[in-house]
């Protein structure tokens, strides 16, 4: 049931096939341009609809001799995409032809009718070549050993270059061809050469076919890869060998000459492994006299520019804008330079391109803008950016350069104090850098001096040095010895003190033997009185019975032993103005030379 | 008695004439002052008046009168880069002239006899913000603070104050060595330890500030705008660094017209002498 249905649809969509072709016949004559001298070829006429009477009026071969034909095949094939029917026909006219001699022979035009209009195919030139015979071509049955089949020559890879000699950054054009005379049957793999020294792309090519001459042998030709190469160092840059594995078909009648399957024919496969030879490019520097502008762009390029308003507002943004367009490097330019007044503050430049690859090169744009404030008001010049390129066609630099422009800052209604903005920081290229700063104001309260002589090392400043150092060993020396001397006096009293107390109670012995009472009590009092004063350096002024009480206890006399001392003191203050016997006199002088002697013994240990 | 006199002739003779002579080389020296002084004040009025070329040019005759003073060169880079600032050329750049060299060399100069000036250094910074000078390899924490504290004074103040330092050390030490009194002899030996480490590093700064001021191994380029550096000298030679006016480099050696310089960030090159100026 289904395959009724499909049947029914499908009969229809013939017949609506059948009644649209004959909307627009094309046709067409198909032969290689190229072809050898003894090797046949094949002319077809292919009609996309039924021919009347299905026959052609076919041209004159002339220079070719007719070996076959015409032989006709017709072909019919419908085609559903997405719902969509359609469908075709074709009807195609084949001959075979035998070149008679070399030379560019024309085809002339076949005419065919259908529904009573004539239809004409264009005349095209196919070229014969005598081909030089090589030792390795195709033995014809030389051997029946299939490798041998296929020469050496036979199959070849080519890379092909569209310039040996460029300049740096030019575009070359690399095409790997595979040229062969025998049938391939795959290719296995393929390894590209490293383009180390290159900027490559790939680009898009047309794979069809086609014939070619190559040391006066007839090739097919395969397109393999389309490259883009543009060098981008100078001097001789070597371009290493691809390779690739290719399968080749051989057929071959059998060596008995029939076979009870297959006719007597055998298929052979035969790998080759395909290699380019190794190339050379000289890549031409530069030559002198680059302008200043000029940071590697090659190509042919043309500039345009959109500035800003004439009349722009201080402290509001605005751009200039620059596009450079043409064909040559254009991946490799770099924004030119923008050199804007002081006043204004230039941001970071944007770019934007809009780049085609081609099998010529790259071509297209490049947009760079250049975003600034104009902080202050004023009549303003944008000088001129510039864009230099070299054309390696007439092989000279060209330089592009914008208008000079003026551009006019209003001021934005602030004072012109207001406009001024501590702390605005832009950054240039890293560092931060802080803008609407300036120079402090002179001096204006100073006296021109000449050059101050250095103090320091100068004779004065030794002097000076000198003279202090003196200052302090003087000083130190005399302070010192006057101290010492000091020192020494106290110290001989200090020594002396017990024999000037002994000499003076020698004295009162004296006096008391004389029974002179008042010089003697005197004479015991000073030799009490002063022996503490010099044993203990303590000026007599500052002498009283307390202070002789703590310097003795101080030095370690007991304080019986200083209590006795100035009992007797008090007795002696006493007696010398009291009548006293002689036998006071007596015991007082025993006691004082008693506790003299105990003071001196314990202060002495 | 006669032959007394004569004697007495024979030394004031002589020592009148060297009186007048000081006083006639003292006469011309305050002719000099004085002019310098006019020429002082006439371009510190042009500058208020914003003459700058007046200014320059009035700043210019007192430095030419031989006078190195930092006030001065501090006076002459203002008015140097006020001119460059305002005198818009042609092509509206700005320090068309060569200006902002010279104001960085004057301020260098200003710098050089007084580390101690603070407006000079600020504006310095300015100035150089203008110029493509790049960055120092920054000095390391000590050392920068040593050129901090250094920088505080002049070669002369830091002498004086050594020599003050060293009379509170030995009058210190004086007493330090007669007094009796443990408190006191505690007290003055600090104090004498304080005024020796202050005497040593008042005189180490000193003499930093005086290899400084000493040093003439810096100079400034000084050209229009740009000027090349060769990696040798020769003018066919790679350029390796298109400095601007106003880059300050240190002098290494001369070779004919050329002279080898390094930049603040270590790259050595060849430069033409006459587009430098000595700080």
């Amino acid at each position: 049931m289904l395959l009724l249905i499909r049947r029914i649809v499908f009969t229809i969509a013939l017949l609506l096939a059948s009644v649209e072709a004959w909307a627009q016949v094309s046709f067409t004559a198909d032969a290689p341009a190229l072809t050898a001298m003894g090797s046949p070829f094949r002319v077809e006429f292919t009609v996309d609809a039924e021919p009347d009477n299905r026959s052609i009026a076919a041209p004159n071969f002339e220079g070719f001799e007719l070996l076959a034909g015409p032989s006709i095949s017709t072909g019919h094939s419908v085609q559903f995409i997405n719902g969509k029917q359609s469908s075709s026909y074709s009807c195609t006219f084949t001959y075979v032809l035998l070149p008679e001699r070399e030379g560019t022979f024309t085809i002339g035009a076949a005419t065919v009718e259908v529904e009573g209009k004539k239809y004409s195919t264009k005349p095209f030139p196919v070229e014969v070549i005598a081909e030089k015979s090589s030792a390795n071509s195709g033995g014809k049955g030389a051997s029946n050993n299939p490798e041998s089949r296929i020469g050496k020559d036979d199959i070849l890879l080519r890379l092909k270059l569209s310039d040996t000699e460029v300049y740096k950054g030019e575009a070359i054009r690399a095409s790997l061809v595979l040229y062969t005379r025998a049938s391939i049957d795959r290719i296995e793999s393929l390894e590209m050469p490293p383009f180390d020294d290159f900027w490559m792309q790939e680009i898009t090519f047309d794979n069809t076919p086609s014939r070619e001459e190559y040391n006066g042998r007839v090739y097919e030709t395969y397109k393999i890869r389309e490259l883009l190469l543009s060098p981008q160092r100078s001097g001789e840059v070597v371009i290493p060998a691809a390779t690739m594995n290719v399968v080749a078909q051989v057929v071959q009648s059998n060596s008995r000459g029939f076979d009870p399957i297959f006719g007597g024919r055998q298929v052979y496969h035969i790998s080759r492994k395909l290699t380019t030879p190794e190339q050379k490019i000289q890549v031409k520097e530069f030559p002198k006299g680059a302008p200043a502008s000029f940071a590697g762009a090659v190509g042919r390029f043309s500039l345009s520019a959109k500035m800003p308003e004439a009349e722009i507002k201080a402290n509001s943004s605005d751009q200039i804008s620059i596009t450079i367009s043409g064909d040559g490097n254009l991946k490799f330019i770099t924004a030119p330079k923008c050199h804007l007044p002081e006043s204004f503050e230039l941001y970071d430049t944007k770019s934007v391109d809009n780049i085609k690859v081609t099998a010529t090169g790259t071509s297209g744009s490049i947009t760079y803008t250049y975003p600034f404030v104009a902080r202050s008001a004023g009549t303003f010049i944008i000088e001129p950016l510039e864009f230099s390129f070299f054309d390696p066609a007439t092989g000279s630099y060209t330089t592009l350069a914008t208008e000079r422009f003026t551009v006019e800052v209003l001021d934005d209604g602030k004072s012109s104090s207001e406009t001024i903005h501590t702390g605005v920081f832009a950054d240039y290229g890293g560092s931060m850098r802080q803008l609407n700063r300036d120079i402090r104001f002179i001096h204006t309260d100073v006296r021109p001096e000449r050059a101050a002589s250095l103090f320091i090392f100068s004779p004065l400043y030794w002097l000076v040095v000198v003279f202090l150092l003196a200052v302090f060993v003087v000083l130190f020396v005399l302070l010192r010895r006057r101290m010492r001397l000091n020192r020494n006096v106290v110290a001989r009293r200090m020594r002396h003190a017990d024999k000037v107390a002994v000499q003076r109670l020698r004295m009162a012995e004296k006096y008391m033997k004389e029974q002179n009472r008042h010089a003697f009590y005197e004479e015991m009092l000073r030799a009490m009185w002063g022996y503490i004063g010099d044993k203990f350096n303590i000026p007599v002024s500052a002498l009283t019975k307390e202070t002789i009480r703590e310097e003795l206890y101080r030095r370690g006399v007991s304080s019986v032993d200083a209590e006795q001392f100035c009992e007797i003191i008090s007795r002696l203050d006493e007696a010398q103005y009291a009548p006293v016997s002689e036998g006071d006199m007596n015991s007082v002088y025993g006691d004082a030379v008693d506790v003299i002697s105990k003071i001196e013994s314990i202060i002495k240990h | 008695m006669k032959r007394y006199i004569r004697n007495i002739g024979s030394v004031v003779l002589p020592l009148l004439f060297v009186v007048f002579t000081l006083c006639a080389v003292e006469a011309h020296a305050a002719d000099a002052t004085t002019t310098a002084e006019v020429s002082m004040a006439e371009g510190i009025k042009a500058y208020a008046d914003k003459d700058y070329a007046a200014a320059v040019d009035s700043f210019e005759r007192v430095a030419s009168l031989g006078y190195a003073d930092a006030e001065l060169y501090y006076n002459l880079a203002n008015a140097y880069f006020k001119l460059g600032q305002n005198r818009l050329s042609a092509s509206g750049r700005t320090f068309a002239d060569g200006e902002l060299g010279r104001a960085v060399l004057n301020y260098r100069r200003a710098l050089r006899l007084d580390p101690s000036m603070e407006d000079a250094r600020y504006n310095l910074d300015i100035a150089v913000d203008h110029t493509n000078d790049t960055e120092a390899i920054p000095e390391s924490f000590i050392v920068g603070l040593w050129h901090a504290i250094a920088n505080r004074a002049t070669t002369n103040g830091w002498t004086i104050f050594s020599v003050v330092d060293l009379v509170v050390l030995l009058a210190a030490l004086l007493c330090y060595l007669l007094s009796q009194s443990i408190v006191l002899r505690k007290l003055t030996f600090v104090i004498a330890i304080v005024a020796l480490l202050l005497f040593i590093f008042s005189s180490a700064f000193a003499l930093s500030q005086r290899a400084k001021l000493q040093d003439r191994g810096q100079a400034v380029v000084v050209c229009n705008d740009t000027t090349p550096v060769h990696a040798s000298p020769d003018s066919a030679s790679k350029v390796i660094r298109q400095p601007s006016q106003g880059v300050t480099v240190e002098l290494l050696r001369a070779h004919g017209e050329w002279t080898e310089i390094l930049f603040s960030d270590g790259e050595k090159g060849w430069i033409r002498s006459n587009v430098i100026e000595i700080v």
